[in-house]
């Protein structure tokens, strides 16, 4: 799962001052705009490299963080169907982490370095997994609501240029649909469940509302910087179009279970054909993405203890003769 | 088909169900926190297949006494699972992780394999089909254990530790209950002896091969720990733990 | 400070709060990588699926089975050091370039058919 492509200030400033050569530049957009991949040994802006690494290991850390919520609930699944699909799912998480860590290692960054950069707060995840999965019902709606949204932007980067990203996300988008199935039969079962089921798929569902909307990211107005990842590929649809194409589709699946969400001005305008809502407090992202949400201290907590529980095994194993090389698929 | 001796069968099928059952949570616990991503997936995957294998089994035993395994796994007391103490221990390092499986699947593999002898049919099926996920297992657990513990000094004093701790246990795997006889008898399986026989000979040898030693015990001890009612002090922890969703609300369907 | 989760197997593990650069991992905390190739089922081609992390062989198909194989169906796989391919060099990339125009190997450059209509038309039957 990810979400948000959330790119600091400093980064993008960063990127935009890289200088190029104006002609491999121009080779290399032609490439783009007739479809072509871009392989890690391929020519490439420094802006490219540096900003794709920053989106995949920002995916690559959502993937890795994402299996901690809902894995709050994995020894206390009800019943076999849903405790086999559960472990299935939190393993997939950190297989996509593991594919993705793997497309981002392509572009020159190590894996450890990446993890590094988790631990200490310079890489951000998507900020969702910064919440609490405080009932079973939370399980459901993150398998349910926050895989649909991730697939929107999975499915939309999959299109994008970087061959080494693209093949990992056809993977990650094949499982997703297992993934989003499976979150979708849960939060039914307790939609249509028993008063009490329902009641907790209801409280469920507006705890995470305002977290789901900030999936997408704030609204981006088309910026130089925006139009050039765009011409590039690397960013393939605006945050608004994503967030659209979402609502669209996920909210009268909301609906048609009877449910309600807490926003009363959320409808869709059917002469624009576009949804309107109550925009979400852009304040509280930003306070929950640098550090102050209700899980960040725990999610990396458990990444660290994670870490150094491991540290004797990776040690031993660990063979000097063996010299490391970027992998280049 | 018919069924000599209902009570006998079930009682076999139960205690192997409720090991399987309780390893494979135990092993779920590491999904997610790992010592490396590769080796998070795939221990993964041993706790499906674990919990798996217990599902299959319980269905046997939910056939002949009209239930399911639902039932059996999520509203059975405690006081009631027949697992040894072995599966049950609490998750502490990688390293008692590593050992405790290794020591387990060892048997469980000889145990399958015994079991493609079954009387019982759809017993005997089941094992030929459990055994090429469980030889994958003990290639995982086999590898680990020769690798760490020719890897370096703090790697094989970890492992050996954990031998010297767990591996008494295993008796507990053998622990006989009361119908083991008549278990023997209608040849639903070749009863605990055998396994434990073969089971000795077997793991001594590949833990001197790995350069380690194991504690010395009196392997014709009887151990009354698990099977027969006195169940560990950790299992009745586990169960509420996993049950604690399934009980909020009897007869739904989650 | 003591972090309360509500993931029980999580709070069993009793953790607190650390400094930021508390965890730092080194190359020796990294493996090197593999490449997996995968066949789906007999008679179909190995296909590059990706990399595992692996200190040495046995580990990389222990892990390249569960990373690229839990799923669907796999009759083999194939584990190579990613130091040990050999790829073609990105400067070298252009030898591959006109291939395409290298007509004379291709079936659809004969226009047979055209030869036996005019011939059939300048001689009728």
């Amino acid at each position: 799962m990810y979400g948000g492509g959330f790119i600091d200030e400093k980064t993008r400033k960063e990127a935009e001052l890289m200088q190029d050569d104006p002609i491999e530049l121009a080779k290399f957009e032609a490439r783009i705009a007739a479809g072509e991949k871009i392989e890690p040994n391929d020519w490439m802006p420094k802006a490219y490299r540096s900003q794709l690494i920053r989106m995949i290991e920002q995916h690559a850390h959502s993937e890795i963080i994402g299996a901690l919520p809902e894995g709050t609930w994995i020894t206390r699944a009800p019943g076999f169907k849903r405790k086999m699909a559960l472990m299935a799912k939190v393993q997939d998480e950190i297989g996509h982490a593991q594919l993705l860590y793997s497309a981002a290692e392509t572009l020159g960054k190590s894996r450890e370095d990446m993890l590094n950069d988790l631990m200490t707060g310079k890489s951000k995840y998507s900020n969702v997994f910064n919440y609490p999965a405080e009932t079973w019902a939370d399980v459901t709606v993150i398998g349910f609501l926050i895989d649909a949204a991730a697939i929107v932007n999975q499915v939309l980067n999959s299109k994008g240029s970087y061959g080494p990203y693209c093949r990992a996300l056809e993977r990650i988008c094949y499982e997703e649909a297992f993934h989003l199935k499976q979150g979708h039969d849960a939060f039914v079962a307790l939609a249509t469940g028993s008063t009490m089921q329902r009641q907790m798929a209801q409280d469920a569902l507006i705890r995470w509302w305002e977290p789901i909307m900030h999936f997408f990211g704030p609204s981006d107005k088309m910026s130089v910087h925006g139009e050039r990842l765009m011409r590039w590929k690397v960013k393939m649809a605006s945050n608004d179009d994503m967030r659209q194409q979402f609502l669209n589709t996920y909210v009268p699946k909301i609906w048609e279970l009877g449910l309600t969400l807490p926003d009363p001005n959320l409808k869709r305008n059917e002469s624009t054909k576009l949804w309107e809502f109550t925009e979400p407090n852009w304040d509280t992202f930003f306070k929950v993405i640098n550090g102050d949400g209700p899980c960040n201290k725990e999610r990396l907590a458990v990444r660290k203890w994670a870490e150094t529980q491991g540290a004797w095994v990776r040690k031993a194993l660990f063979n000097p003769k063996d010299s490391y090389v970027t992998p280049f698929a | 088909m018919v069924i000599n001796n209902k009570e006998a069968l079930v009682d076999l099928l139960l205690k192997i169900a409720d090991d399987e059952f309780i390893i494979g949570h135990r092993i779920s616990e590491w999904i997610g926190i790992g010592p490396t991503l590769e080796e998070d997936i795939t221990f993964g995957s041993i706790a499906q297949d674990k919990v798996g294998h217990s599902q299959n089994m319980y269905e046997l035993v939910a056939e002949l006494t009209n239930t399911s395994p639902d039932t059996l796994a999520f509203k059975r007391p405690s006081s009631e699972f027949k697992s040894c103490e072995l599966v049950v221990l609490p998750n502490a390092g990688y390293d008692k992780a590593l050992v405790r499986h290794f020591l387990f699947d060892h048997a469980e593999f000889i145990r399958f394999e015994l079991l493609m002898n079954s009387s019982y049919e759809k017993l005997s099926h089941l094992a030929k089909k459990f055994r090429s996920e469980i030889k994958y297992h003990i290639y995982h657990g086999n590898t680990w254990m020769k690798q760490l513990s020719s890897a370096n000094e703090e790697s094989k004093g970890k492992i050996q530790t954990q031998i010297n701790e767990l591996y008494p246990l295993t008796l507990g795997i053998f622990e006989k209950t009361p119908l083991e006889s008549e278990i023997i008898s209608s040849g639903y399986f070749a009863g605990e002896d055998e396994l434990k026989s073969r089971y000795f000979a077997h793991v001594n040898e590949l833990l001197t091969s790995y350069g380690l030693t194991y504690p010395s015990i009196d392997t014709n001890m009887e151990v009354n720990a698990g099977r027969n009612g006195i169940i560990s002090a950790h299992l009745t922890p586990l169960i509420s733990e996993m049950r604690e969703v399934f009980d909020l609300e009897s007869g739904v369907d989650w | 400070m003591k972090i309360e989760s509500l993931d029980p197997r999580i709070q069993r593990l009793g953790l607190t709060e650390s400094e930021p650069d508390a965890v730092v991992l080194t190359q020796e905390d990294n493996f090197i990588t593999y490449e997996v190739f995968h066949q789906k089922k007999k008679g179909s081609q190995h296909i590059h699926v990706g990399i595992v992390h692996a200190p040495n062989d046995e580990m990389a198909m222990l892990a390249a089975k569960e990373t690229f194989g839990r799923r669907g169906a796999t009759t083999s796989l194939w584990i190579v050091k990613s130091a040990n391919v050999v790829a073609t060099a990105a400067e070298d990339e252009d030898i591959f370039e006109s291939t395409p125009d290298k007509l004379h190997r291709e079936a659809g450059i004969y226009k047979t058919r055209e030869k036996i209509e005019a011939y059939q038309k300048n001689n009728p039957a």
